[in-house]
């Protein structure tokens, strides 16, 4: 079986349906590696004291995607062994409990693939254009994260 | 002619998700900010959170010199929070 035959991938998408663990992990996976690392970011049902009922989620969808292939390209200098990568993000409702995103990395031995998958979720807060709308009993709010880089260079 | 996409924040604040507009074709990103809250002066609150996303690429509001071709994107961007 030749190596070349396997080439490193980056599956990227931007659906409102279910996401799917099983469907995300089956992408990454390949017989040159021996760890698949998961992140899968949930919805919590509190905030600050306040019941969230559901979060919505709205892109800017090709600049995601773009920010997302960049993230994906630095993943592979960091981390020259990395095989796939996988970042599936949900958009419109996302009920409590259910994934909002779910990023998987493959490579030959651990440390890479957890070292990755950290770095892809840390650097999507920080760059990619998406934005939550939290959901409580009489009001809602636009969140903003603490990695956004320049919300935080304003303050 | 330039089209310019709201997102998030500015989409309720603006009152619609995108809309042309007719700027010179070099312009600073603050300029271009003026301009646009010249349509859409609720806007004005959130001028300390945005950045831009020209083309894709992010521009913060400032001097920094825009060259703009008819068609291309313009982007209002307000503090992100995905994942």
């Amino acid at each position: 079986m030749e190596e070349s035959e396997d080439v490193p991938k980056d599956f990227i998408k931007l659906k409102s349906e279910k996401l799917s663990v099983d469907e995300v992990s089956e992408l990454v996976v390949s017989p040159y590696c021996g760890a698949v690392s998961l992140f899968i970011g949930t919805t919590r049902n509190n905030f600050e004291g306040k019941k969230v009922i559901h979060l919505e989620y709205e892109a800017y969808p090709s600049m995601a995607e773009t920010e997302i292939k960049k993230i994906c390209r630095d993943v592979r200098q960091k981390w020259p062994s990395i095989k796939h990568i996988a970042v599936h993000h949900r958009l419109g409702v996302v009920p409590i409990t259910e994934a909002s995103v779910i990023i998987a990395v493959s490579s030959p031995h651990r440390a890479e693939s957890l070292e990755a998958v950290m770095y892809c979720i840390n650097t999507l807060k920080a760059s990619v254009p998406i934005w939550k709308k939290e959901f409580y009993e009489d009001e809602y709010s636009w969140k903003e994260n603490k990695e956004c880089f320049w919300a935080n260079s304003e303050k | 002619q330039v089209s310019v996409l709201y997102f998030a924040r500015s989409v309720e604040l603006a009152g619609l998700r995108c809309e042309t507009l007719s700027v010179p074709r070099q312009i600073t990103s603050l300029q271009l900010w003026e301009e646009i809250v010249k349509v859409h002066p609720r806007l004005a609150v959130i001028r300390d959170q945005v950045v831009f996303a020209v083309r894709q690429e992010y521009v913060l509001i400032g001097d920094q010199l825009l060259v703009l071709q008819p068609g291309d994107e313009v982007a209002i961007i307000p503090p992100i929070s995905g994942g």
